[in-house]
C-alpha cells in the first residue's frame, strides 16, 4: 500500500541523479529493498511507471533486489539473521533486536542516455 | 552511462524525521507514535490518558486519518491542542506531514506529544516521524493472531497495549497466543492489558509514561532501554 509513496520518492532520487549527469533519458534503475519493508515488487513497478510518467525516467525499467534482515541483540550483542516472525537471539534467547538491515530502500544504479545518444 | 548512486530513497523522509526530533528535543517534548489497526482504541486511549496526565504533564496530539476531523474534535474537547492531519489517499503519516503539524503546535511547555497514526498495521511502521517511542495497540475483538500476522508493527514497539480486555469474557480469545507470538518478536516491550471502559491497566500505562518521561529528562531518551538489559543469559 505504501508503494506509491516510495515510488514518488524514488523518482525524485532518480531524476536528481540523471540531472547531475546531464542525462536525456533514464533507461533502467536498480533498487535494493529490505525484506522488512514488505514492498510488493510488482506493485512498486506499477507505481514507478505512474510516478515517472512524463519525466526523464518515463519508460525506464525497474530492477529490485531484496536485502535480507540483519539484527543485533541488545542483550548480548550477538549478530544474526532474524526471520520476519522470529527474532529470538540464537545465543541468549531474548527477542530484543536492533535491526541493522532489512528496512532500507537504496537506489544503487541508474542507467541513462547522455546527449550523444548512447547508453553505456 | 551507468551512474552509481547508493542513496536511501527514504532519505527525504528520514532527514525530515531527524529535524522533527531535533525540534521536539529542543522543546523537551517526549513524542510517542501510536500505531494499530483502525478501531483498536487509539483515540479512546488518549481520551483517558490525557486527563490522567493532567496539568503536570501537558499533552498535545497530532492525529492522522484519511478523512474527517472527528478524532481531533474528540480530543480537542479535552482542552489540549489536537491537530488533525488528513492524508487523503495516504495510508500512513510521513515526516513532512508531522513537520507541518509541529508548525501548528505550541511545543513550549508540552510534556508529551502523541501522534495517532492512520489506522493501518503495515505502512506506518516503515516511516520514521521523529518519534522517541513506538506504541503498538491491538484490541481483543481483532483476534488473537494479530501479533503473528503483522510482525513489522510489533517487533520495533516499545510497548504493546492489548485493549478492550473487558470483552475477554464474551469472546473466545487466547491471550497466551498473543504472549507467545510476542515472545518471538519482542521481549523488550511490556504487554499491558487495558480497558478504557473499566480503567484496567491505566495505572501501569501511566506509570510507564511517567518513567519514560523521567528517563528522557535524565538524558536517556530513545528506545526505552534500561540498564538491567545488559548481559547475556
Amino acid at each position: 500500500m505504501h508503494e506509491m509513496a516510495i515510488a514518488a520518492s524514488l523518482v525524485d532520487s532518480v531524476l536528481a541523479a540523471a540531472r547531475r549527469h546531464d542525462a536525456i533519458k533514464v533507461e533502467s534503475v536498480e533498487l535494493e529493498i529490505g525484506v522488512l519493508q514488505l514492498v510488493v515488487p510488482e506493485a512498486l513497478e506499477l507505481a514507478f511507471t505512474v510516478a515517472s510518467a512524463g519525466t526523464l525516467a518515463d519508460g525506464a525499467t525497474l530492477k529490485t533486489v531484496e536485502v535480507p534482515a540483519a539484527a543485533r541483540c541488545r542483550a548480548c550483542d550477538c549478530r544474526y539473521e532474524p526471520a520476519i516472525n522470529d527474532y529470538v537471539c540464537p545465543q541468549c534467547g531474548q527477542a530484543d533486536a536492533e535491526l541493522v538491515a532489512g528496512n532500507e530502500i537504496v537506489l544503487k544504479n541508474v542507467v541513462c542516455q547522455v546527449s550523444d545518444g548512447a547508453a553505456k | 552511462m551507468k551512474v552509481k548512486v547508493v542513496e536511501s530513497v527514504l532519505k527525504a523522509n528520514d532527514a525530515l524525521a531527524r529535524e522533527n526530533r531535533r525540534r521536539v528535543d529542543a522543546a523537551g517534548v517526549l513524542v510517542l507514535n501510536l500505531m494499530s489497526a483502525p478501531g483498536s482504541g487509539k483515540t479512546t486511549l488518549l481520551e483517558r490518558t490525557i486527563p490522567a496526565l493532567g496539568a503536570e504533564y501537558p499533552a498535545g496530539v497530532l492525529v492522522g486519518d484519511l478523512q474527517t476531523t472527528r478524532d481531533a474534535e474528540r480530543l480537542g474537547v479535552l482542552g489540549v491542542p489536537a491537530i488533525q492531519i488528513n492524508t487523503g489517499k495516504g495510508c500512513h503519516l510521513d515526516a513532512a506531514q508531522v513537520a507541518a503539524g509541529l508548525d501548528s503546535l505550541a511545543l513550549a511547555g508540552m510534556a508529551f506529544l502523541f501522534i495517532e497514526n492512520v489506522g493501518n498495521m503495515v505502512c506506518p511502521a516503515g516511516f520514521d516521524l521523529g518519534e522517541h517511542l513506538r506504541v503498538a495497540l491491538l484490541s481483543v475483538p481483532e483476534g488473537d493472531d494479530k501479533v503473528a500476522k503483522y510482525p513489522t508493527l510489533f517487533q520495533p514497539a516499545d510497548v504493546v497495549l492489548l485493549t478492550k480486555v473487558d470483552l475477554l469474557g464474551v469472546l473466545d480469545y487466547d491471550g497466551g497466543r498473543v504472549r507467545d507470538d510476542l515472545a518471538k518478536l519482542n521481549t523488550r516491550a511490556p504487554l499491558m492489558e487495558m480497558s478504557a471502559k473499566t480503567g484496567q491497566g491505566f495505572d501501569q500505562w501511566l506509570a510507564w509514561l511517567h518513567q519514560r518521561w523521567r528517563d528522557r529528562h535524565a538524558g536517556a531518551a530513545g528506545g526505552g532501554r534500561t540498564a538491567e538489559q545488559a548481559g547475556c543469559a
